[in-house]
């Protein structure tokens, strides 16, 4: 045998097949040589003709399951999969028959599998409808010549069944002399035949039962049915008739290549635009190059999202689901990519590939056109109409607002927007919010989750829409801490990451100057009327005035006690920043009411909210951080941040910002968050007031002048102006 | 004037290959061979929806005629098995007619709808039954038309810069 060092000749993969074929002809040809004669002279001529037959047909099976293309998959060229390249999830779902089926991406072969497809490592070609590799044979078992293998495994089985039986015949009748050369041959033929027989045998049951069932051998061994539906069945008949007499599949590879015999020569047709093509066109801005490679880069994911669903298409998020290797993201990437594609259960942990060269391009152009390609997709919806009216804003504002919903939201979704286009955003933006916030919790700001969670660019438009927003919004003068905490300094997205530290400095310059007011005060109540704050919270809506109002008179009563002891405690945990922003406050609080599990410090202390405004209008009740407040009181902080979102004043939008986006935090986001906050937001422990017990109502800190401190579980005091 | 038959290679002096659209296979009935009937964005100012979605279902349409198991398939394996498969040295199997049936009508339908809108579709037999993909082509002598949805960089940097900044 030549060696088989430098080349990629093995002779050990053809011993089997060497083996089995010698097996196969030798015996028939001494059972031809030896038996038959004497057979066919003394019982019938038939036999030999029959045995004849069959062992043509044997050899005739075994032929086309060996030299057969199994159904070889053709490596996909290059510019099929130049957009998937590191940035395709590892597994696609598509729905067949309604069971969720997975789709690997082969990376010999540059596709992702079709569904039953495997990849052999001995052929190392991708095979449809992959049985298994048969060594006997030496070729894969697949589409093609799996009619061949089965019916080869019949008509083997057949035909050692006939060889040990007329063999036995001819011992057991006697033919010839028992001593007898032929004897002894048919003998040792019979061995053989009966050594084969008890695993071709099994092998061909059990081929039987695949074919019944309509599984493959990968399918079975690998267990993919186990316990469930196999949605490739048709049933048994029509399994069968399927292997046995559909016509044969045509071959993939070694085809003539097909000769382009058409002209392709400009000036070429269009059709005619359309009157939701132009609304998409004007939304655009220009930047709808990038949208249609989105859109085809997409188109995969669309694809997915068409099997899987009877609904519209959601928007492509090419961003989202190009990132691999990633392992933190992946629960959110998938619960994102599952939540804009609407899928019912991912039943795939689905691995990104992290694109580190996506950020780098343009990210709010390329945010603006996976959003843009929605609204061209799916022109009828509602929601792009939204969007395609709020489309005609600055295009980084409208765009980012479907698709950096993710980080968006957070900040600026729930909130009762300044901005017209939160109709169109909230409403994505809850969706994503949701699934986002609940796996960033780790995460230490709104801000930083959206950065991890998704490409960088929609964070930088996170970044500039906070900004902006809170510009708009914010009385010229002010707010320096709000802009820090929410927008962050304008740098660089992933520093957003850092604001919360960035803004709890700013926050800590603004407390020393109000330090002094509040420094030995014990109760609230007897604060000094403060500056009006930053925040101006005259515009707010009435009927978070009365449930300001309302939690003030219920919070009142008990809070003086209640503040001396508080003010006492040391922090415990969650270090409050000093801080003299207002509205932030206001929604750790609200949130953290309805969160208990958020740490020790809550619960032990759940601290009132101070109020810090003396206007007469009351401020956003803060809820401390203690979560063991009364009922009213989570409530009263939902109803807060909720009617927060109704459309506001603008002074009023950055605590309702926060207010709204507390509800949207899980609750590990929240410690975070609040943690965030209290370093921005805090008062210095002493005047923060902790309430005694569980029981008591953390609330309102009376007003005094109309400014309401309250303060959070470890000493985060927050100043309400009322 | 008699008409000439160009390389793909002359034409596209005038004509250059912008990008590729892969319609996908729709798995939803099984393996059963259906491209996906929807539209793709980057032909919507190319080509009609309807134009399109004509062309695939009627693919599906061969595609299901190819597969069909009925009379004559299972004739044809019968006698398949009895010449011991010999018979496909000499007869081409009914796949294979379906397939020719195919690629005539691909390319009569690049000749008629889609050449003239500087679309080529390719047979997918070439990619393994799994994509139909179109390419789009540009007239090179116009101004990079943005309509065409081209997916070259140059133009996704220009996208870039407008993003709301």
């Amino acid at each position: 045998m030549p060696a088989a060092s430098g080349k990629r000749f093995k002779p050990s993969k053809y011993v089997p097949v060497s083996a089995a074929a010698i097996f196969l002809v030798g015996a028939t040809t001494l059972f031809f040589a030896f038996t038959c004669p004497g057979l066919s002279l003394y019982i019938s001529p038939a036999i030999p003709v029959y045995n004849a037959i069959v062992f043509l047909f044997v050899l005739a099976n075994f032929s086309m399951a060996t030299f057969m293309d199994p159904g070889i998959f053709p490596r996909a060229e290059e510019d099929e999969d130049k957009e998937d390249d590191f940035r395709a999830p590892l597994y696609k779902t598509v729905e067949i028959k309604g069971i969720q089926v997975r789709m690997k991406w082969c990376a010999t072969c540059r596709f992702y599998r079709p569904p039953r497809c495997s990849h052999c490592s001995v052929c190392d070609n991708c095979v449809e409808e992959f049985d298994h590799h048969c060594p006997w044979v030496n070729n894969c078992i697949g589409r093609r010549n799996y009619r061949y293998f089965f019916l080869f495994l019949l008509s083997l089985t057949t035909h050692i069944m006939g060889v040990f039986g007329f063999g036995l015949l001819y011992v057991l009748y006697q033919v010839e002399e028992l001593s007898g050369v032929r004897m002894a041959v048919t003998m040792v033929v019979m061995c053989v035949a009966g050594l084969f027989f008890i695993p071709v045998a099994g092998l061909t049951g059990f081929h039987v039962v695949l074919v019944a069932r309509g599984r493959t051998t990968n399918e079975q061994v690998t267990g993919k049915f186990r316990g469930g539906v196999n949605p490739f069945t048709n049933g048994c008949c029509k399994n069968v008739s399927r292997v046995l007499c559909s016509s044969p599949a045509p071959r993939y590879l070694g085809r003539p290549k097909a000769e382009q015999t058409v002209l392709v020569r400009p000036p070429f047709l269009r059709p005619e635009v359309s009157d939701g093509q132009i609304t998409v066109k004007i939304m655009d801005n220009g930047i709808q190059t990038e949208l249609k490679r989105t859109k085809s880069k997409g188109s995969l994911e669309v694809t997915e999202s068409q099997s899987a669903d009877a609904e519209p298409p959601p928007p492509p998020k090419p961003d989202l689901s190009r990132y691999t290797g990633l392992r933190t993201h992946l629960t959110l990437a998938t619960n994102e990519d599952s939540s804009l594609l609407g899928k019912d259960s991912p039943p795939t942990p689905t691995m990104y590939k992290y694109r580190p060269g996506y950020s780098s391009s343009s990210s709010s152009a390329a945010l603006p056109h996976s959003t843009s390609a929605k609204l061209s997709r799916v022109n009828s919806l509602k929601e792009p109409n939204s969007i395609c009216e709020s489309g005609h804003k600055p295009s980084y504002r409208s765009e980012p607002s479907l698709e950096p919903e993710s980080f968006r939201s957070p900040t600026l979704g729930k909130s009762f927007h300044f901005d017209p286009l939160s109709s169109g955003s909230r409403s994505s933006s809850l969706k994503s919010a949701q699934g986002t916030g609940f796996e960033m919790g780790h995460l230490q700001s709104i801000r930083s989750e959206g950065t991890t969670s998704t490409s960088y660019k929609s964070l930088v438009n996170q970044t500039r829409n906070g900004s902006l927003s809170y510009d708009s919004l914010l009385t010229p003068s002010d707010s320096p801490d709000f802009e820090s905490v929410q927008a962050g300094p304008e740098p660089d997205p992933p520093v957003g990451y850092t604001s919360p530290f960035l803004s709890a400095r700013i926050a800590q310059q603004r407390e020393t100057d109000l330090h002094g007011r509040f420094t030995g005060a014990i109760s609230p109540k007897h604060a000094p009327p403060r500056e009006p704050s930053p925040v101006r919270y005259d515009n707010l809506s009435r009927h978070i005035v009365a449930s300001i109002q309302e939690r003030e008179k219920l919070l009142q009563q008990p809070l003086a006690p209640g503040r001396e002891e508080d003010a006492a405690l040391p922090d415990s945990g969650i270090q409050s920043t000093p801080g003299s922003s207002n509205a932030p406050r206001t929604s750790s609080s609200s949130d953290d009411s309805k969160r208990s599990p958020l740490g020790k410090n809550p619960l032990t202390r759940p601290a009132p909210p101070r109020f810090g405004k003396p206007e007469p209008p009351p401020a956003l009740r803060v809820r401390s951080l203690g979560s063991s407040d009364q009922p009213a009181t989570p409530h009263l902080g939902k109803s807060v941040s909720y009617s927060s979102q109704k459309p506001a004043s603008q002074a009023s939008v950055p605590e309702a910002e926060e207010v709204a986006l507390q509800p949207l935090l899980a609750p590990k986001d929240e410690v975070q968050m609040r943690t965030a906050y209290s370093k921005s937001n805090g008062q210095p422990k002493s005047l923060g007031s902790a309430p005694p017990g569980p029981g008591q109502v953390p609330l309102g800190s009376p007003t005094r002048g109309g400014v309401k401190k309250v303060s959070g579980v470890g000493g985060t005091t927050y100043e309400i102006s009322v | 004037c008699c008409p000439q038959v160009h390389s793909l290679q002359e034409l596209r002096r005038s004509a250059s290959l912008a990008t590729k659209v892969f319609v996908q296979r729709d798995y939803s009935d099984g393996t059963t061979c259906q491209f996906q009937t929807k539209f793709p964005p980057e032909l919507e100012s190319r080509i009609e929806r309807q134009l399109f979605e004509e062309t695939v279902k009627t693919l599906n349409g061969f595609y299901a005629e190819a597969e069909k198991i009925g009379g004559s398939s299972y004739l044809e394996g019968c006698l398949a098995c009895a010449t011991a498969y010999f018979i496909f040295l000499c007869m081409e199997t009914h796949y294979e007619k379906v397939l020719k049936k195919i690629s005539k009508y691909i390319q009569e339908q690049n000749e008629k709808i889609y050449a003239p809108r500087g679309l080529l579709l390719t047979d997918p037999l070439e990619r393994g039954m799994r994509v139909i993909e179109i390419s789009i082509y540009e007239d090179r002598c116009s101004s990079g038309s943005s309509s065409s949805g081209s997916s070259s960089s140059s133009s996704g940097g220009g996208g870039g810069g407008a993003g709301g900044r």
